[in-house]
């Protein structure tokens, strides 16, 4: 070690003999570094399974997932979760829920495919919406999870909730002024309807300049009255060959002309058909413009439907936001068919690329729950403590193999909180179109509050009933969250109190004071929060009886003012509107009066011409007897 | 770390006290798998099993693998890409991943990650090439810089000190 070593390639290098190919003074260090290995994998075990479930969870639910502590009894096939806790996206500093045990007996063959199978799963000791001690929100979260998060917060971002101002209901001040012309939608509908019935005039009069089938019409009429006076005998076999071989050509032309005639009277009926719906959209927007003018001049709305949004919309979106998410994610995770699926794959020093997996072979899916009879107690005192029992089945990442799955869930036992739950769930993922159907009902469940910033309080729901319900086919989605509450309580803030105390007839205080009253009268509220149509971009509508009760004390106390302000604005957009209107429809009906008639009648024109044609030829190339000359069909 | 470096030193000085230019550069060939690829990785574990147990330089695998390295983060965006195309891309051979997917054992592999199946394949197409210039430069080191180097006194303290023992690979 110390010495000079010998220089390479000096002469007295030793001769050279034949290097073996095997090391077998290596085999033991190798059989020790193998059981090293093994062990070291036994006793990290816990801590990988803890860290996996940990990393796939927090993938899938798009928020951070803690594990306290993992237990692999790998002989037995179990494995034991405590401590496990799921944050809500939405609410960081809450969790989704917070399991005190989670015990799985899972199937170990499928581990050394990477599939997890489970047997049976007992949930134990299940807590919702709790605190977190820190913020369960992630940096980078899953590239699923952020495109989903993505798209739905786009969804919200697009949705406008109408705002409701109390602000000058009194005075009622309107200022007709305010509202701009070129802020109108209905002129603008109005100057395109004019741009769009000029554009298929141009059109149409050019495709029948272009088609120019007057002569073509005469010169085949005269063709005719030269048949019918036609005298076959007179004529000879020559001379009739000659004739109906003109005739078939002409006939052959006034066919091909009547195709295109016909072509442009269908163009010309799906143009007027355009054109009739574009004018009947003017009613839609005028109501439009009327918003928008209410809008400007601070004028809230006296209808139910307008009211409830504003009251409610945010809500709604907040607490159908996960909702889609949720569907969304059960398509991306539980995907139909069996076709080989891309992942981003595992978060590492080096690049993640894509990870594919193929369930086309597969005896087991990449995770499968086959039958899950789980007893859900949820303890403490909220209102959900009680027992549940639930029933799962065949929840698996490619339902195209294990089917359709269920979930059924039903309090058996309540502690405190809500009386009775029932859930049913079935996804059915085998095949497109996606069927998804989930309903929860909640009876004696603790309701949020909801901030009445118009009116200067809080409604606070109290206890009452949760149903919720969604039915998803294909794109499309229908889903319903119904609130109802008979413990409600309103809380004012000591300010608005206060301000009310003093407030002068007709002033915002005053109206706010108006509308307090009138909502601290209710004993019962309902809110119905519905979202439909295609899941890209579904459309929300809510409604409730706080709504209703608004609009009608406004009605009592103001509604004079505030109709007599509606008709002024109301006027207003009739009077700023009409020319434009009246000039679009005037464009639309002179259009329709004149190029559709006329392209229609040379259509049957057209039609009466090839006939009268084809029967004559036939006339003269039959004879009696049911001889045909030559030329005839 | 000390015991561990010395545990090294030793296992060096008796698996490989005998390398050829030959033996280094199967060895670094074999180590740049381990830098190539992402190393945690069953085939990583074969691939070390079997420089242990073939009679190959093993520090020449623990250069190649150093050596090789950044070279493997360069070029995850070529693997990506390979990968990508022999998993999605080739028909022929979606029958192949799906078995190796399905199969027990075999699925741990990784092999349906387009970075480990692209570095893989990328591995096995530059393996003899690697072998080759190894050997070269390895063959070229001794002739050259090493009888150059042998005679200062710098070089005869290091040979004298541990870091010594992870140039012998380069003796004869």
């Amino acid at each position: 070690m110390t010495g000079t070593p010998e220089a390479p390639g000096t002469a007295q290098e030793p001769p050279k003999k034949r290097s073996k190919i095997f090391r077998w003074r290596a085999i033991v260090p190798l059989v020790l570094l193998v059981i090293l290995l093994v062990v070291g994998w036994i006793l990290l075990l816990d801590t990988l399974v803890e860290r996996g479930v940990e990393k796939a969870a927090t993938a899938i639910v798009g928020a951070k997932v803690d594990v306290e502590e993992a237990d692999v009894q790998l002989d037995e096939g179990a494995v034991v979760l405590r401590g496990l806790q799921v944050t809500n996206p939405d609410q960081p500093m809450k969790n989704l829920f917070e399991a005190r045990e989670i015990v799985a007996n899972l199937r170990v063959g499928p581990l050394l495919e990477k599939k997890v199978v489970v047997e049976t799963l007992a949930v134990r000791d299940v807590r919702f919406g709790t605190d977190r001690t820190e913020s369960g929100a992630i940096d980078n979260p899953s590239p699923e999870s952020r495109r989903l998060w993505r798209e739905v917060n786009a969804w919200a971002d697009q949705i406008r909730i109408p705002p409701f101002s109390l602000e000058g209901i009194g005075r009622a001040v309107v200022n007709v002024d305010a509202i701009s012309p070129d802020s109108l939608a209905t002129l603008a509908h109005a100057r395109a309807a004019v741009a769009l019935a000029d554009s298929m005039r141009t059109t149409w009069e050019q495709r029948i300049q272009a088609l120019d089938p007057r002569p073509q019409i005469d010169s085949a009429q005269a063709l005719v009255v030269r048949l019918q006076n036609a005298n076959p005998a007179q004529l000879g076999i020559q001379g009739v060959t000659q004739l109906v071989t003109t005739s078939r050509s002409t006939l052959e032309n006034v066919t091909q002309l009547k195709d295109r005639i016909a072509s442009l009277d269908d163009q010309v009926r799906d143009g007027v058909g355009d054109l009739r719906s574009y004018v009947q959209e003017f009613e839609a927007t005028k109501d439009a413009d009327l918003a928008y003018a209410r809008r400007l001049l601070n004028i809230p709305s006296l209808d139910a439907p307008s009211v409830s949004p504003a009251l409610f919309g945010e809500t709604a979106v907040a607490w159908l936001k996960p909702v889609l998410y949720w569907v969304k994610a059960a398509e991306e995770y539980l995907p139909p068919g069996l076709d080989p699926r891309r992942r981003s794959g595992p978060k590492r020093a080096r690049a993640s690329g894509t990870t594919v997996q193929f369930p086309g072979r597969a005896t087991y899916p990449k995770f499968l729950l086959e039958h899950g009879e789980a007893q859900l107690a949820i303890g403490g005192e909220g209102v959900a403590a009680g027992n549940y029992a639930a029933l799962l089945q065949g929840l698996s990442s490619a339902p195209a193999m294990t089917g359709p799955m269920r979930i059924f869930a039903e309090r058996t036992e309540a502690a405190e909180g809500p009386r009775q739950l029932r859930l049913s769930a079935l996804l059915d993922h085998g095949q497109q179109p996606i069927r998804d159907s989930v309903a929860l009902f909640l009876a004696g469940v603790s309701l949020p509050s909801v901030d009445l910033g118009a009116f200067g309080g809080t409604l606070n729901l109290g206890t009452g009933t949760s149903d919720f319900s969604l039915a998803r086919n294909g794109d499309q989605i229908a889903a319903r969250l119904f609130w109802s509450s008979r413990s409600i309580q309103w809380e004012r803030s000591a300010a608005e109190a206060a301000a009310a105390a003093n407030a002068e007839i007709g002033s915002t205080a005053w109206a706010k004071d108006l509308l307090w009253r009138t909502l601290a009268g209710l004993n019962q509220v309902d809110v119905d929060m519905k979202l439909s149509g295609s899941l890209d971009r579904p459309a929300v509508s809510v409604s409730t009886n706080i709504a209703q009760a608004i609009a009608q004390s406004l009605r009592r106390a103001l509604g004079e003012e505030i109709d007599r302000a509606e008709q002024r604005i109301r006027a207003e957009v009739d009077r700023l509107v009409a020319d434009g209107v009246q000039r679009a429809q005037a464009a639309v009906s002179q259009l329709i009066a004149e190029l559709p008639p006329e392209v229609a009648a040379f259509n049957t024109e057209i039609g009466q011409v090839e006939q009268l044609l084809q029967d004559e030829i036939g006339k003269l190339t039959r004879l009696p007897g049911g001889i045909r000359l030559p030329g005839g069909r | 770390m000390y015991a561990l470096i010395k545990l090294i030193q030793s296992l060096v000085k008796a698996l490989n006290s005998e390398g050829t230019p030959g033996q280094v550069a199967v060895g670094m060939a074999m180590g740049s798998a381990l830098g190539l690829t992402p190393v945690a990785n069953i085939h990583n574990i074969l691939i070390l099993g079997a420089a242990m147990v073939l009679n190959v330089s093993l520090p020449g695998v623990f250069l190649g693998w150093a050596l090789f390295l950044p070279l493997g983060f360069a070029l995850d965006p070529v693997f990506d890409e390979v990968g990508r195309a022999l998993l999605l891309d080739t028909p022929a051979l979606s029958g192949l991943f799906s078995t190796i997917y399905n199969t027990p054992v075999l699925a741990l592999s990784n092999l349906n990650n387009s970075i480990v199946l692209g570095s893989l394949v990328g591995w096995v197409v530059l393996f003899f090439p690697i072998f080759l210039l190894c050997r070269g430069l390895v063959t070229l080191y001794r002739r050259t810089v090493y009888q150059r180097l042998r005679h200062m006194k710098v070089f005869k303290a290091v040979q004298a000190s541990k870091v010594y023992n992870w140039y012998k690979m380069f003796r004869p």
